[in-house]
């Protein structure tokens, strides 16, 4: 029982000291945007890997999600003879959630994960570690432009998105189904408020854009610098951001929404 | 007027009372090093010893616990961020994996410290990574990227890069590991021929022992967290104790012994037939 206790609270230390370790990365890593304003190629290079490698995924994923809802919506709003509404509930659900949270899960688990192993593998390859005997600083050099492509990227993303999402949804329910075009997009027009779902839905997404980014880029330079370290580190990644985003959209929709 | 430390021919590293530990563990238990300008100086030891841990501690990487870390006068581990950046730039150090920038070419491996320190026109840093390379005998690779290069060949361009910006030092990790004959008589040449040409300080650690004798002026052997014997090679080779003769001469037994300690074979084998 003694040993339950015992090790119940060095995994608490250990996990309260890796916080603090990731509390005390942000200081260098907004500092390291002297160096990107200095050199915005660094921050360029890195929205491409980041950014713009992601739009596919992003792209197809926002499609069809949009699709689905489109047909969802029909099947409910049709019982009720609601389906011009179906515009503004295809374009709330994704503006409000869908667009921010699912962006944020697919970032973490494409362009999150491959930041973390990048990061590692550089640590376990001693390149930080040359970085730092050649006078540059790592945190300024390596993770602080990783760091501002992903609190960018996110937010582009979601908007992305969101955007074919209602692209999807109009295909299905105005294309596929019948729903009336002008009633569809009418609905969403005067249904979405701009400050309420659109400024809140960005609110969230630099908010998921940010922890993402920033447990990714602390899990690859705080990883055991081996095979098996990285690969930790990259789980670690995935799941923390996963868990994070959830956890964090229920506290902001209570916030903005409750 | 002052005199500056190489004026007074003092040691460009001062090592002293130097302790350091991992967990529970010393690594280092009060060691004093004093490693002399515009010489090779050797850290040898068995593995696990702590040379890279030693270089680390000399580059700053590393905090010690106890004892002082000196490089040109300057206290390493008293120093400001930006003061031990400028003392970096500095030294140079080629660690064991080379640790290239994967994403850069070898070209721009070389070219890295020069755009991040200097103010070096395009034209004038392609002059020098040009003439660095061709110091190393790479001018022909440069285009190439680093996973293309054979270890031998990561190492050199490393190398390259060690000593883009002039550096007073550099540091070698373990740089004869894993070579071939041909690669290691390469850096071994170019090790020396480096430190004498351009009047580097360099501290070569590495367990190699033959190469590392060969180029060496001074020699270090630390054990247990304590420099055991040091010397000129031939100092060592002569009138070294018997663990350091074992080390240098790579005897299979002798103070360190080939046998695990174990009880005696006949009683192992005897109760094994008894059960």
């Amino acid at each position: 029982m003694l040993n339950l206790f015992a090790s119940l609270g060095a995994w608490g230390m250990a996990s309260l000291t890796r916080l603090g370790r990731a509390h005390l990365l942000l200081f260098p890593l907004v500092r390291g945007l002297l160096d990107i304003l200095r050199r915005p190629r660094l921050l360029v290079d890195q929205l491409f890997s980041v950014g713009v490698l992601t739009i596919l995924i992003i792209a197809v994923a926002g499609l069809f999600v949009g699709m689905v809802l489109g047909l969802q919506g029909y099947n409910v709003l049709s019982r009720f003879g609601g389906e011009t509404a179906l515009g503004f509930m295809v374009a709330a659900s994704l503006v409000r959630e869908l667009g921010p949270v699912l962006t944020a899960l697919l970032f973490a688990g494409r362009a999150g994960s491959a930041l973390t192993a990048e990061i590692g593998l550089m640590k376990a390859t001693e390149q930080l570690s040359g970085l730092e005997m050649m006078a540059v600083n790592p945190e300024h050099r390596v993770l602080a432009p990783r760091f501002f492509a992903g609190l960018i990227s996110v937010p582009l993303l979601a908007a992305i998105f969101s955007c074919l999402g209602v692209l999807g949804g109009w295909m299905v329910g105005g294309g596929l189904l019948g729903v009336d075009q002008a009633a569809f997009w009418n609905g969403m027009q005067e249904g979405i408020d701009f400050h309420d779902d659109v400024i809140n839905g960005v609110i969230k997404s630099v908010v998921f854009g940010f922890v993402c980014t920033w447990i990714a880029v602390f899990q690859g330079y705080d990883c055991v610098p081996t095979s098996e370290g990285v690969s930790r580190a990259t789980t670690r990644t995935v799941v923390h951001s996963s868990l994070a985003v959830l956890g964090l959209d229920f506290v902001l929709t209570a916030l903005m929404f409750g | 007027m002052q005199q500056s430390a190489k004026e007074c021919g003092k040691p460009l590293v001062r090592i002293r009372g130097l302790r350091f530990r991992r967990g529970e563990r010393w690594i280092f238990d009060g060691l004093d090093i004093d490693i002399p300008r515009d010489r090779i100086t050797a850290i040898m030891g068995p593995s696990g010893t702590g040379k890279t841990t030693l270089l680390k501690l000399i580059g700053g990487q590393l905090v010690p616990d106890e004892g002082t870390v000196e490089v040109d006068g300057q206290n390493v581990h008293a120093l400001s961020t930006a003061e031990l950046y400028r003392l970096r730039m500095r030294m140079g150090m080629l660690f064991q994996s080379g640790a290239l920038l994967t994403d850069l070419s070898v070209f721009d491996n070389v070219a890295f410290p020069l755009r991040e320190h200097t103010r070096l026109t395009e034209s004038m840093i392609r002059k020098l990574v040009l003439l660095k390379l061709e110091a190393v005998g790479l001018r022909g690779a440069r285009d190439l990227m680093p996973s293309q290069l054979s270890g031998g060949m990561a190492r050199r361009v490393a190398l390259a890069r060690a000593i883009a910006l002039d550096p007073m030092m550099i540091m070698y990790d373990e740089p004869f590991t894993g070579q071939d004959p041909i690669s290691m008589g390469v850096l071994v040449q170019l090790i020396r021929q480096l430190n004498d040409a351009a009047h580097l300080t360099s501290i070569l650690v590495s367990h190699d022992v033959a190469e590392t004798l060969q180029i060496a002026d001074q020699v270090y052997v630390i054990s247990d967290g304590r420099v055991v014997e040091s010397g000129s090679p031939e100092e060592l080779g002569e009138g070294g104790s018997d663990w350091t003769r074992q080390f240098i001469n790579g005897l299979p037994d002798g103070p360190v012994p080939f046998h695990y300690p174990a009880p005696a074979l006949s009683d192992d084998l005897l109760e094994g037939a008894r059960c």
